[in-house]
């Protein structure tokens, strides 16, 4: 993972949690990973492609998804509808696109695919020949794993 | 000549060492008080967290454990002698001391491991029967050092397979133990030969260091072992490496020229000596373990040197965040900087750096070389000080890695006291650097 593309997307995150849910973001440990992946319960995902080709997975249990998705909207849901998806794929894709805003500066150039959200118990994800940064994000409705894959175009 | 000259020095100090030390012993804590045992009966200090169970067996057996292909049985010596035990809830590294005794191996879970103190048998008293926590029969005596007072524990008695795990039992008489034992700790055996103190160190160097004795790098631990001997001279108890200070000293010799500062120019020069012309557009570099990116823009400014007229591509990686965070943009003063090297950098409003043409052939990546990458093939790979730091398994790995991704004729640049065997490694070195030509077999 290249040392430039961290940032941004720590930082995105960072921000972007702490202002759509307007609470406290604890960041937690960096690290790297690349055996498969057992995922939380509700993962969406975000494709990349241009000088880099990868994916940002937005890893968490239900939840917490269910927790974010209401605190979001500002009413109590109660299971995991359309509507909950639609909020977090929209939280997965503020994150990307502002972390990708902000490597357009640095003169990275890469865009997006709209997001898909998967859902389901037991689910792991694997990646042949990317090694995964892990960014862990903890907030008070539980915690975020942000899986970010990519790799250089070579 | 070099092995004998190594054992007329062991004999030699060992000799003097009678006089004082005779006796040394692997220091731990239970339930705060001080314990120790024989050095002679430690194979190594370890830590692990998961032991599998075994089911039916005694409260104080915690299970058994694969100790790098041997399974032993992992022993709670607090629960033995009815000490408390706090809960490893949290699944932190338990403190393990692995035992050699006479035909099997056996790990034993302390509190806290101290250090090697080394002691003259004659203070070693009798053990007094009013010992009330762990029964005196498994007590060889009791010896005081610098105020603390320790209790060596007679393992070969603990653990013998003859003996009945008599674990609360009364004190049996005194005399006649303390006679029994009197022979066990003025016998020869006592004064641990080359073999325990090279062991020893090696274990310590593991602990401290990280740092992995195996045929990479055995050579020069041989011979750092020697010189080591003549430095901290007459007595064995001085030999060991007893905190990672020590342990730094040890090492100090090991780390290849211009490690952590721009390389100078006799270390370039012999670098760009070893270095074929590839014929090609295009020179590929793979430089993992590059830490803070001083020894990634040497290697830049050389090959740019070298092979004027190709496109260069680096690849520099660290499993080290905060160390490669700041490579791509490194500040530096130009004291620290070769003369030669100045033409490629560029003063900064944040200091000097180097300049952007020069970044443009580099790529930093936070990578774990454990990982798989995407690197397609390169023609020099230097990984310099980084496979005597992972275990023999990954160090083997890794270099079957080094071995995939450099092309037929590429250069493997190692540490300097870093050596590779196999025909596909063929040595093209020198008196700074050690690298070998990847051979097709």
């Amino acid at each position: 993972m290249r040392v430039e593309y961290i940032n941004p997307f720590v930082e995105a995150a960072f921000n972007v949690l702490k202002e759509v849910l307007n609470t406290e973001v604890k960041r937690g440990e960096l690290y790297l990973k690349s055996t498969s992946q057992p995922v939380m319960g509700v993962a969406a995902l975000v494709g990349l492609a241009g000088n880099v080709e990868g994916r940002v997975l937005f890893d968490m249990s239900f939840d917490t998804a269910l927790a974010v998705a209401s605190d979001m909207n500002g009413e109590k849901l109660e299971k995991l509808d359309d509507l909950a998806k639609a909020t977090i794929t929209e939280l997965a894709n503020m994150i990307t696109a502002q972390a990708v805003t902000k490597l357009h500066e640095l003169g990275f150039t890469f865009d997006l695919t709209p997001p898909a959200i998967f859902t389901g118990e037991n689910m792991e994800v694997t990646d042949s020949e990317v090694e995964a940064l892990i960014v862990p994000m903890v907030l008070p409705q539980g915690k975020i794993e942000i899986n970010v894959a990519v790799r250089e175009r070579l | 000549m070099g092995t004998e000259y190594l054992n007329n020095t062991v004999q030699q100090t060992e000799q003097e060492a009678v006089e004082t030390i005779d006796f040394k012993m692997v220091t731990f804590s239970l339930a705060g008080k001080d314990y120790s045992i024989d050095i002679m009966k430690v194979k190594e200090i370890s830590h692990a967290n998961t032991f599998t169970f075994v089911p039916n067996a005694l409260p104080f057996v915690k299970g058994v454990y694969n100790l790098r292909g041997d399974i032993i049985s992992i022993i709670d010596l607090r629960i033995m002698f009815n000490l408390p035990a706090p809960e490893n809830t949290d699944k932190r590294q338990e403190n393990l001391i692995i035992l050699r005794l006479d035909d099997y191996q056996l790990g034993v879970v302390v509190d806290s491991i101290d250090k090697v103190i080394g002691i003259n048998s004659i203070n070693i008293q009798p053990p007094h029967p009013i010992f009330g926590d762990i029964n005196i029969k498994f007590i060889q005596g009791v010896v005081e050092n610098e105020g603390r007072l320790y209790l060596i524990l007679d393992v070969e008695k603990i653990f013998g397979q003859d003996e009945d795990f008599v674990i609360m039992g009364a004190p049996t008489k005194t005399e006649q133990v303390y006679s029994d034992k009197r022979d066990t700790y003025s016998g020869p055996d006592t004064s641990p030969g080359k073999d325990q103190a090279i062991d020893f160190i090696i274990d310590t160097l593991r602990t401290f260091k990280k740092f992995i004795v195996s045929p990479v790098n055995r050579e020069w631990v041989n011979r750092r072992f020697e010189e080591w001997i003549k430095i901290k001279g007459s007595k064995t108890a001085d030999l060991q490496l007893q905190s990672e200070s020590d342990a730094d000293e040890f090492l100090s010799g090991f780390y290849s020229p211009g490690t952590g500062r721009f390389w100078d120019d006799t270390l370039r020069n012999s670098f760009l000596s070893l270095l074929p012309d590839f014929g090609r557009n295009t020179v590929s570099v793979w430089n993992p373990g590059c830490g803070t990116g001083y020894e990634t823009y040497s290697l830049a400014v050389a090959l740019r040197q070298k092979y004027k007229g190709a496109s260069i591509k680096v690849w520099a990686s660290d499993n080290d965040l905060l160390s490669i965070s700041n490579a791509p943009n490194l500040v530096f003063k130009r004291e620290s900087l070769p003369e030669s090297m100045e033409q490629y950098t560029v003063e900064q409003p944040t200091g000097l750096q180097f300049t952007d043409d020069l970044k443009d052939l580099i790529l930093f990546e936070y990578h774990d070389v454990m990982h798989p990458n995407s690197f397609l093939e390169v023609d020099i790979i230097v990984a310099r000080d980084i496979i005597s730091f992972m275990n023999e398994n990954d160090q083997k790995r890794l270099v079957k890695e080094f071995e995939e991704k450099l092309r037929p004729g590429g250069v493997l640049v190692v540490g300097r006291n870093e050596k590779l065997e196999g025909r596909e490694w063929k040595y093209i070195g020198n008196d700074y650097v050690t690298a070998y030509i990847r051979e097709v077999i």
